[in-house]
């Protein structure tokens, strides 16, 4: 099971193909994390994104490639890994987050 | 060689590897109330899938015995079952040679007063409708797993309930499981309902399959040293039978396949008694269940009501409305048979609009809808968004056809 901190929201895969989305949430960042359907249970991985939200009340989002986190979609075979970098990422996302509150003062 | 202590077949545990005191994984749990172990006892959250939440369902079952014939995406499930059967939760088990065989053997089992489970998919289903049609009105409370499947040409393995739209006549009764915790609690209900002696009838708890098969979702189970309470044979309708000394020739001349005028009227008023029963397991699904709808948002003027997976994708919908500040209500329909018409009716009472999201062709629960609210509902009701052959059904699809909807029907 994942770690709960910072989750935001449980759904089931909005596209459609079934499974579960895990979204997690630090400050505007966080972490989208999909388990889907596989035909054999042993394929059964998670895909996640970093994501950006674009408004700080409802689940919406984008993908964001632009972190020094993941320049791409991740892909994790197990619980353990994914809470491991699940830690990581919200400590990365505390201070991404404290850093773009100092950058507009400066500008 | 010692036998396996309690068990109720002559299984050698040595035979099997396994040590001289092996004790069956069943002998060693506690049978409890079965409101006690669908309300009260403690759950554990797990993330795990719908073919693994089966495989938790049938651990605490209490199952005599399992029968079944693989075919996808059902095969997974019953591939656990195989793993309970080793561990001594499941009594016997044993793989069909054919689904008519299959369906034909569970019924007998069933007759003999065991607790009997099996389990298909689409085209394994069809294959045994012969079969499956005649345990309703043989009083045989077999519970039936079907992981739902494209039945039709081009083959696919992909999720379709089709399927379900051809048992709804038959007098079996009829769960739609919307994910992995429903897919863990429905067959314990179902199982309990239907070996009430005033319902006594088979059960089918359907569920989309790969979408929630083979697929993680989150799962609170109960521990797994509580089981079901045995099921008792002569508690029924219809008396278990001694199949070893079968009291008379057990069908061929049956008076009720006689062709006169009596047997006729024996016939209808065995099949009114079957739907009957159908009606007052109504009961029972209510208690164990916590109602046979589970009703969002109650008073909107808009209105999904769903069944299955395609709950899930309505559930999403109905909350991105809510963020931008629009009510949408939501009927998720958990027993297909009984039909709640008169829950669903009192939820949709003041409803405007009532959408019905389906993943078949023919929108045989639209048609179910139209049927009980005719006349007795103001709401139009559209059927769609519909998907099929194994199409996925995007939130955004549901969203689009819900502000159609609105423009349409103001």
């Amino acid at each position: 099971m994942l770690i709960q901190d910072n989750l935001f929201l449980t759904r089931s895969n909005p596209s459609g193909l079934g499974g579960t989305q895990f979204l997690y949430r630090v400050k505007n960042y966080g972490l989208s994390a999909i388990s889907g359907p596989q035909e054999e249970i042993s394929m059964i991985h998670w895909e996640v994104e970093v994501i950006k939200f674009s408004n700080p009340e409802t689940a919406e989002y984008e993908v964001c490639h632009s972190t020094e986190l993941a320049d791409k979609t991740l892909k994790f075979y197990t619980d353990k890994s994914l809470n491991e970098f699940l830690q990581k990422a919200f400590q990365y996302f505390e201070e991404l987050g404290s850093l773009e509150k100092i950058l507009p003062q400066e500008s | 060689m010692a036998n396996v202590k309690g068990a109720a077949v002559n299984r050698n545990a040595v035979d099997e590897g396994k040590a001289a005191d092996w004790v069956p994984g069943s002998e060693r749990q506690t049978a409890v109330d079965p409101m006690k172990m669908f309300h009260e006892l403690p759950r554990e959250k797990q993330f795990i899938t719908g073919s693994e939440a089966a495989r938790e369902s049938m651990r605490r079952a209490n199952i005599d015995i399992a029968i079944a014939y693989p075919i996808t995406p059902q095969s997974e499930s019953m591939q656990q079952a195989g793993y309970l059967y080793d561990e001594g939760y499941i009594k016997e088990y044993y793989r069909g040679e054919e689904e008519i065989g299959t369906f034909s053997a569970i019924s007998g089992a069933s007759r003999a007063g065991v607790r009997s489970l099996t389990a298909t998919s689409g085209p394994g289903l069809m294959r045994g409708l012969e079969a499956i049609s005649s345990w309703p009105g043989a009083r045989t409370p077999i519970i039936m797993l079907n992981m739902c499947r494209v039945i039709n040409t081009p083959l696919a393995i992909q999720p379709d309930n089709i399927e379900m739209s051809f048992m709804l006549n038959t007098g079996i009764l009829m769960l739609h499981a919307e994910n992995q915790q429903d897919f863990y609690d429905y067959p314990l209900a179902a199982i309990m309902a239907s070996e009430q002696v005033d319902v006594t009838l088979p059960a089918v708890v359907s569920t989309d399959g790969f979408f929630v098969t083979h697929a993680r979702g989150p799962v609170s189970i109960t521990p797994e040293e509580y089981k079901l309470p045995p099921r008792d044979g002569w508690r029924s309708a219809v008396p278990a039978m001694d199949n070893e000394n079968p009291p008379a020739r057990l069908s061929r001349d049956a008076p009720i396949q006689k062709s006169n005028f009596i047997s006729y009227h024996m016939h209808s008023s065995w099949q009114q008694e079957v739907f009957a029963a159908v009606g007052r397991s109504a009961k029972y699904f209510d208690k164990y269940l916590g109602g046979l709808v589970e009703v969002v948002n109650p008073g909107a003027d808009d209105f999904i009501i769903a069944s299955g997976c395609a709950v899930s994708q309505a559930r999403e919908a109905v909350r991105q409305e809510g963020e931008k500040g629009r009510k949408v209500g939501l009927v998720k329909v958990k027993t297909i048979r009984p039909f709640p018409t008169e829950e669903i009716l009192e939820a949709v009472k003041d409803a405007k609009r009532i959408l019905i999201p389906e993943f078949n062709q023919a929108g045989w629960l639209h048609k179910e809808v139209c049927s009980v609210l005719y006349g007795r509902c103001k709401a139009i009701i559209k059927d769609g968004p519909r998907v099929f052959g194994g199409m996925t059904m995007p939130t955004e699809m549901i969203l689009e056809w819900l502000e159609e909807f609105r423009k349409e029907v103001k």
